[in-house]
């Protein structure tokens, strides 16, 4: 990863979360956006196509839809369709539980697709506790389907206290269905902010997490777990938070931010109905501050340069500070096992 | 890339007549500092400081493995040819 480039500052995002609609058949507890019911406003189609047209003229690469369940948006394979039809890449994070043979067909048709289908356990009980009843097997099925085809796919899980034991198992599981696992970092927004304290994983679970991704080079983690990246991984991902600099997200309204988990007020940065897509990229003083952000806490830390200071949203979320430095990093969870040994010694 | 010259020599005679382009699974733009390339695969990101001298759709056509964009100097294709050899390497181009 060339921080000098990326400092540089880009022309627009390399890719970005598109966050089409809040609807949702389900209630996932660890919810990022609180998914539920569509939200009041949410972009028509013409908007939403208008808004693909922007991202064409911008060069984004890929655009990483998500929701809510992006398969309620009746529009969403018109959506999909038009950003294929200018080469954008995309990729699709659902919970599979709309799927059939007939939807797979027609995804199968482009190559430019991919899909991560959420699952949250190896074991139903553990999965379908965080998901909602049924929805293990909705997403095998979902997974057996897709696995059929091209579609280059992956099972998402999100790590948390619950499952953390059962992510080698569910990497066996995706190996044996013939599709990849992608593990997520759970943060605290959304309705995982309401359960973050039950569902969170403990420092112990993050570093053994971090020892045994270290030797799983095919698990993906997108840009979620660089604070808890090994030597081992390096290269393999961002070293430092990409938001504002290679991505960002949009809502379902239209407005942006600089990630998926930072759509608060606080860091909106526009709205797609007020100014364009690049006006917002360039002129947001949001993202402005995102691409000055230094993490000068961390700075003499052994791991600074691994990590630079790790994810700003889990620091704003748990210590209202984006300056504050990721309280879970690789080197607080060391910290952290430590003291508590300290204090049972005592 | 580690080979000695005659081998490199070696595979450019041998790859002259191959065509390359952009991996289907790869694009390109132009950015301030030259042309940054993804990889959606990985995703993999490759900075590469060229400024102006290989236009960003230049790979989305098949080239030949020793074609470059006119106007460029002899200096400049020795090093565009170590560029070209790296992008192939790491999978952003791949042969025809």
């Amino acid at each position: 990863m060339s921080n000098k480039y990326v400092e540089m500052g880009m022309r627009s995002p390399v890719n970005l979360t598109w966050e089409v609609t809040l609807a949702c058949n389900l209630r996932c507890s660890h919810c990022l956006s609180s998914s539920g019911e569509k939200a009041c406003n949410e972009l028509t189609t013409a908007e939403a196509l208008d808004l693909v047209e922007q991202l064409h003229t911008a060069g984004v690469f890929q655009v990483n839809f998500g929701g809510g369940e992006p398969f309620i948006r009746p529009d969403f394979e018109e959506i999909l369709a038009a950003c294929h039809s200018h080469g954008i890449m995309t990729c699709i994070s659902t919970n599979g539980t709309l799927f059939t043979p007939e939807l797979v067909s027609r995804l199968s048709r482009n190559r430019l697709v991919a899909i991560q289908v959420s699952m949250d356990g190896a074991k139903r009980e553990t999965c379908d506790a965080i998901r909602g009843a049924g929805v293990f097997d909705a997403a095998i099925a979902a997974v057996k389907l897709l696995a059929a085809t091209k579609i280059p796919t992956s099972i998402n899980t999100v790590l948390t206290t619950q499952n953390a034991d059962e992510i080698p198992a569910m990497h066996e599981m995706a190996r044996s269905l013939g599709v990849s696992l992608r593990v997520s970092r759970f943060r605290p927004s959304g309705r995982g902010a309401d359960n973050w304290e039950s569902l969170r994983p403990s420092p112990a679970q993050l570093l053994g997490f971090s020892d045994w991704l270290a030797s799983s080079g095919d698990v993906r983690t997108g840009d979620s777990f660089f604070s808890l990246t090994s030597q081992e991984r390096q290269g393999l991902g961002l070293n430092l938070c990409g938001a504002a600099k290679l991505t960002c997200c949009v809502s379902p309204t239209g407005h942006m931010y600089p990630c998926a988990f930072l759509q608060t007020d606080r860091f909106e940065a526009g709205d797609l109905r007020r100014n364009s897509f690049q006006e917002i990229w360039d002129g947001s003083e949001i993202y402005e501050s995102f691409r000055n952000l230094r993490i000068h806490s961390c700075e003499e830390c052994q791991r600074f340069d691994q990590c630079h200071g790790g994810c700003p949203a889990v620091a704003w979320h748990l210590k209202n500070d984006i300056n504050g430095g990721d309280p879970e990093c690789l080197e607080r969870c060391v910290t952290s096992i430590a003291d508590n040994r300290l204090a049972e010694a005592a | 890339m580690k080979s000695s010259q005659s081998t490199e020599s070696a595979g450019f005679t041998r790859m002259a007549a191959a065509g390359i382009k952009l991996h289907p699974s790869c694009r390109a733009r132009q950015e301030r500092f030259g042309l940054l390339f993804y990889d959606c695969r990985g995703p993999r990101l490759l900075f590469a400081a060229t400024g102006t001298l290989i236009p960003a759709d230049f790979f989305g056509t098949v080239r030949r493995r020793d074609e470059f964009p006119a106007g460029v100097s002899e200096s400049q294709k020795m090093a565009l040819n170590k560029f070209v050899t790296q992008l192939l390497e790491k999978g952003f181009l791949h042969e025809q």
